[in-house]
Formats: structure tokens, sequence, C-alpha cells
């Protein structure tokens, strides 16, 4: 209850400011509360309790839980932090913080250097080229668990797989891809690629079309190269759309979870566990709610601190 | 105008919406008040069940209603105890659970099911006393009553067998020699190198690894833990038998086409080799038979009696149970129920295949009866069922069922997948870790003297 009432007001408060600060004129200051006053607050209020009682309300339940040991029915016992002890001296949390980040940082740079090419090859005012960007842009809006799914049946490790085949063909000899433990995390990481690329492609075609065109023809007129134009027109310009799709990248690679759980469960040999399947094992297949609550609570404070690092870093190097 | 009516008239949908959706969520407590007042002649009850299971539980709950006139609020639950938790959180559990015998010990640590009296069920002697004595609680107090146990067996394809001219397996070598000959020898007769040995769901995801491997470990003669009968428990895992076990297991993984490519992330979910006619050799649950022989012929699935290991031929084993939620107050109903669920009456519709009236055909929910009067070979019309009754009653063995035995299964089946992922593995040390996570987790929850 208390969580409730706290949330409530925090939410209030700084919204009660700025509508005071925006009537800005005087004489509107002081004028008494109507129920016309209530009108906004009847409109805002669905959302608001929703985001109460499904956003709001779990995620401080989440706090509490990360200091207790969880039992539903006896009653849960406060312990302090020892959860969070735990998660912190457990190896396998260790290793997978190290697999999430490994994969975090290839799954981003991949997806950015694959979407900026797409964006720089499908960029124009073609007629047909809506055809090929939406084909390209097909796997954002497949479910990742259908794209899991469909992955596995391609990297199958025999001849008979259907990558095989193709490296087959190549003279290539048959891959164990997600079988091996020393290159699943690597496959996986194509596969968050191969889904992530086309989202950025999109986010920087909207930066390449704001560039000013007259900026390209003066260019032309100078005599500089494609190098150049790339390294001094479209980089600088693209400047604020790298800074979303980086941001964006750096929150969703820490919350990977669907396309490992789908791919290998963690496996083979533990090798492509990251953060959220050991949450997730722990918290629902172990019952071990308390220690899968802190593991939660640190991910959220990690995303939330790379997140500002992203953020300071990108702007600093815009205002520089 | 028409273009600003419509922005409202989903804002309107909107906020309609929401308050739908806000007072079902207020409501939906108050509506549990109700069913839990609504007279004493209803109880809750549980199953983990999809459609096919819960058509089952449905005649044998049907026939209780008719036979004592008190209604069964049936709920078959698929996500069984992240539902069940939710329902613990409301401190209202449903009046009666039938769910996985292994949960006993989870299920008394955290208070969710009460004791039962034995001698105060009508019936109990019927069932023996060994099935009985699996339900024991750490405090020597009885939880649940038998309802089913089943034990794993090994299914084969008969025409690939005879195509190739081989006998039934017995033991070990022959087993292995049996799966190498399906994936080298063209079974099916179609000139492609397309079949394999044996299906594995060798993910450590929920500890597939580790319940279908634990067979073989136990048939090397090696222990996971042991009991020492007061409560306690040590790691056993570490031992030249479990090497020998894990060693067998590894060179099925690591002879090539023994077992399907890519088995090491694979989940029972994942894994429809048999019934598709890509693989011949599966150590599974005795529920399949029926699956099986939908697909592939019943002519063509056999069962064989388990193929002996160095040391014995136990087969791991598992059952259902029915519980008693803690806190309802209908303790004679409840009583009432499970009088009638392990009666011979009740077993034996338990045991059927029935289509019904929405067109669902039963998956039997009791696969080899507690009820010592059940036959199950003549219930069941099926000589195959007479085998895996024989497995079970000869030799089958149960993970510990009085302590919440996840989080040990967890660690046996990361460490068996790190080890078939490998096949120059350092088995010992693998063993090693086990024991070493194994004594950690027993300390971490008391179990240890």
């Amino acid at each position: 209850m208390t969580s409730d009432t706290l949330t409530g007001t925090t939410a209030a408060g700084p919204a009660r400011e700025r509508s005071r600060s925006r009537a800005g004129r005087p004489p509107r200051r002081r004028r008494p509360t109507t129920w016309r006053s209530f009108i906004p607050w009847m409109f805002l209020a669905p959302g608001l309790l929703l985001g109460l009682i499904f956003k709001f309300y779990p995620m401080f339940e989440g706090f509490r839980m990360s200091t207790a040991k969880v039992q539903p029915f006896l009653g849960d016992i406060y312990v302090g932090l020892d959860n969070y002890t735990r998660v912190l001296g457990d190896e396998r949390f260790r290793d997978a913080l190290g697999h999430t980040i490994i994969l975090g940082l290839t799954q981003t740079v991949g997806a950015l250097v694959l979407g900026a090419l797409l964006a720089l090859l499908l960029e124009g005012q073609a007629r047909r080229i809506w055809f090929v960007r939406t084909a390209v842009f097909l796997p954002v809006v497949t479910a990742l668990a259908v794209v899991g799914e469909l992955w596995r049946i391609l990297y199958f490790p025999t001849e008979s797989g259907f990558l095989n085949q193709v490296l087959g063909f190549l003279g290539i000899p048959p891959q164990e891809f997600l079988s091996d433990p020393s290159t699943a995390l690597g496959y996986i990481a194509v596969v968050g690629i191969w889904t992530g690329a086309p989202y950025n492609m999109v986010i920087i075609l909207a930066g390449l079309t704001g560039i000013d065109r007259s900026l390209y023809e003066s260019a032309a007129i100078d005599g500089v190269s494609v190098k150049q134009r790339l390294r001094y027109i479209v980089l600088p310009a693209l400047r604020p759309a790298i800074s979303v799709v980086l941001t964006l990248a750096a929150i969703r690679s820490l919350r990977t979870f669907t396309e490992v759980y789908v791919l290998t469960g963690g496996g083979p040999a533990g090798s492509t566990e990251v953060w959220m399947t050991r949450v997730y094992s722990l918290g629902f297949q172990a019952n071990d709610l308390g220690v899968a609550s802190a593991a939660s609570v640190l991910l959220l404070l990690a995303t939330l601190g790379l997140t500002v690092l992203v953020r300071t870093l990108t702007t600093r190097k815009g205002k520089s | 105008m028409k273009n600003t009516m419509r922005p409202r008239r989903f804002v309107g949908l909107a906020i309609a919406a929401g308050l739908v959706v806000s007072v079902a969520a207020c409501s939906s407590e108050s509506g549990e008040d109700t069913s839990g007042s609504s007279g004493e002649q209803s109880l809750e009850v549980w199953t983990r069940s999809a459609a096919e299971s819960a058509a089952s539980y449905q005649m044998v709950f049907d026939a209780f209603t008719e036979k004592t006139g008190v209604e069964i609020d049936y709920q078959p639950v698929q996500e069984f105890d992240t539902q069940l938790q939710a329902r613990a959180s409301q401190k209202d559990l449903p009046d009666v659970l039938i769910n996985d015998a292994s949960s006993l010990g989870n299920y008394v640590a955290q208070g969710f099911v009460l004791p039962i009296d034995r001698e105060s069920i009508e019936g109990e002697g019927d069932i023996s006393d060994e099935t009985w004595e699996q339900n024991v609680g750490l405090d020597g107090e009885t939880y649940g009553i038998p309802w089913s146990r089943q034990a794993n067996v090994t299914i084969i394809r008969k025409d690939w067998r005879e195509n190739l001219g081989l006998e039934i397996p017995t033991n070990w070598e022959e087993l292995a020699s049996l799966g190498e000959a399906f994936a080298t020898q063209d079974p099916d007769g179609n000139g492609q190198a397309d079949t394999y040995g044996m299906v594995v769901p060798g993910s450590a995801k929920s500890g597939y690894i580790a319940r279908w491997g634990n067979s073989y470990l136990w048939q090397a003669g090696a222990e996971i833990l042991e009991a020492d009968g007061d409560g306690y428990y040590t790691s056993a895992i570490d031992s030249p038998e479990a090497e020998e076990g894990m060693t067998y297991i590894r060179d099925l993984f690591c002879t090539p086409g023994v077992v399907v490519p890519g088995s090491v992330n694979l989940t029972t979910g994942e894994t429809p080799f048999f019934g598709q006619g890509t693989a011949g050799i599966y150590l599974t649950g005795p529920y399949n038979i029926s699956s099986f022989d939908t697909l592939l012929g019943a002519e063509n699935v056999e069962v064989i009696p388990m193929p002996e290991g160095p040391e014995s031929n136990t087969t791991f084993a598992e059952g259902e149970n029915i519980y008693f939620g803690a806190s309802s107050e209908k303790a004679d109903l409840q009583k009432q129920l499970a009088e009638f669920l392990v009666t011979q009456e009740a077993q034996e519709i338990a045991m059927k295949v029935e289509t019904n009236e929405a067109g669902v055909t039963s998956q039997p929910v009791v696969r080899l009866p507690v009820n010592e009067n059940v036959d199950v070979a003549a219930v069941t019309g099926d000589d195959r069922w007479a085998i895996v009754a024989e497995d079970y009653a000869n030799d089958s063995k149960t993970f510990p069922w009085n302590i919440d035995f996840n989080s040990f299964r967890q660690i046996l089946a990361d460490g068996m997948n790190a080890m078939v992922a490998d096949c120059s593995s350092d088995i010992p040390a693998g063993l090693a870790s086990i024991d070493e996570q194994f004594q950690a987790q027993l300390e971490a929850m008391d179990l240890v003297k």
C-alpha cells in the first residue's frame, strides 16, 4: 500500500509544477479549483491506473522481493542484501555477465554496421526500392521466438542441415554451429544481428533523408571522393540517429533472452548462458524468486547506468 | 466533423476498456471469495494438464460427482507452478492439487500442502507400503496420496529393427550398436542416409538431460544423492561408477549418428524425431506410446525390457500425487475425493482412451495404477504396458521426492550437458564439479548433518 501512495505523489508532483509554470500569467495563478481542472486528470486516470497496477506496483514488488526469501504462502522473510551477495558471488552469474557483454557488443556493432550499410544501399527515391526495404525489414516484425525456431532449423548440425548444405556447395565441411560450446555464442550473435540490423537501417535512413541535399551538391562541385563525403557529411549528420541506435541497443543487449532461450536454452555446457536466462532458470525453475529479483534489479541499474553513459558520451561528442 | 468524431470514439473506447480491465481486476478477488463459500458441496481441483489429459480427468470427476453429488470445479492448468505461486500469494490455494510426486518436498517446504493420516484413508490397503512410503516428507509425515506411477521405458522402431535383421538389445553394447545400425544401415530402406539412432532431449533446460540420462548412471551403479534416513543427504555423484555411466552417455553422443545431431540443445518439445520417423530409439515416459501408435502404427512401436547396464537395469520412475491444499477448509470433501480416486473404478476410468463430446481424445492420466487390484495389461489390452509395469516393479528409482530436488536436478543437468557437449571433456573433473555444487546446495538447504 505504501508504494502505491508513494508513486501516486511522485507522479502527481512534477506534473502539477509543470502546469503551474506553464500557466505563467498572474491572473490565472490564483484561480480556484473547479471541476474543470479535474478533467485532464480524469482522462489521464485510466492510463495512470493501468501504469500503476501493471508497471509501478510490480516494479516495487521486485525491489521488495530482492531483499527477501520469497515464500508466497508462508510469508516472505527479510534477508537484507543476502540475495545480492549471492548473485555477485555466483560464478555462473559472472560467466553469464561475460557472455551478455560479448553478445551485446557483437550484436550492437554488427547490427549498426550492417544497418548502416543497408541504409546506404537502400537510400533513395526510386519507386521499386520500397519492396526491397519491406523485405529487409521483415525480421523486425517477426516474433523473436519464431525467428529462433527458424534459425535452429537452418543451423541443424549435419550435412542435411540447410546452412551446411549451402556450405557444402562451397566445399566447406559441415559445421557444428550451436552444438559446439566454442562457437554457439557467435552463431547466436549472427541471429541477433540479422534481426537487429533492419531496425537500425530504418532509423539511419530517417537520418540520411534529413541531410541537406545541397551539401552533397557543393561537395560534388568541390570534387570530394565518396570516402570523404561519408567522413565529413554523412557521419556527422547521422550522429543523432546513431546515438538513438546505440542507446536502444545498449538497453536491448543487456536483457537479451528470447533468442538465446529458443536457440540453445543457455547450453551447450552453459556457453551461451546470459543474465536473463540465468534469472529465468533461478526464478521459475529453481523457485528462487528472491535471488532472481535481486539479479533483475541489478540488471535494471546496469541498464540505467549504461543508458546514461551512452547518452553523455554521444552528446558530449556532439558538442565538441 | 467526421474527422474529430473518430478520435473521440477511440478515446471513449480506450477509457471503457481501461475501466473494464480495472473493474475485472478488482472483482477477481471477490469472485474467488464467493466460489470459496459457495456451499460445502464443491471442490476446486487443479491438475497440470493439456486438453487431452484434462479430458481424462474430467471423466473421473464426472463419475465422482454422479456418485456423491459433490461438484468439482476443475481447472486444468498448464503453467501449473507459476499459477500456483500466484494463488499462494493470495493465501487461497485450490482445495486439491494433482501434480508431480517430485514436487512433494517443494510443496511441503512452501507450506502449500497438508499432512495426511494414512490410516484414515479408506482403501489405503489397496496401495502398497512401498508406494505410500515414497510420500513421506522430511518430517516423517505423509503428504499427498499416491495417484499414478510410471517408469521410463526404451521404445524402439520394431519395423526398422526387423528390416535390419537385428535382435532386441539386452545390454548397453547391443543398444549402442542398434543405434549405430539405425544411423548407418538405412533401416527405412529409402536409399538415403536420413535416419539416426537415439532421440535424446539433451538440453540442460528444466533438467531434461538429467531426467533422460540418470537411468544410465544408475545402471552403472552410480548414485546421485544418498539419504541417511534421518532427513539428511550426502552427495554421491563423484564415483567411478558415475564415471563409467557418463562415459557411456558421452560415447553415445560422440559416435556419429547414434544420437540425433544437435540434441545437446534440445528439449522434449523440440525432439519429435521418433514420431517423425527420423530416429528409432527413445528412452522416455510410457505416456508417449499412444501418440507414437497414431503416428507410426502400433505394430511398429515396440517397448523392450530395459537393457542391462554394468550393474543393473534400473529405470527412472516418476509419479503423480493427490495433494490437499493447505488453505482449504473442506477436509472431509478432500478426503472423500482422494478415497474415490484410488478406487479400482476411478483408476480404471483414468486409464481409458475415449473421445469426449468436444472431439478430444483423452490421454490416460493414470499410467501405472497405484491400486494393486488393477491389472494394467488387462485394462489397456496392451501387452507393452505389462513391460512398463515390469520395468517399474523390477528395478526403478526416483529422484528424492521429500526435498526440493529441482536445484540439484539443474546442477546435474548442467554438468551432464557440459560433459556430452565436448567429446574430449574431462569426466572425472566434471563429476567433481557437480559434487562440489551439490555439497554447497545441500548446505544452503540445511540438508547436511
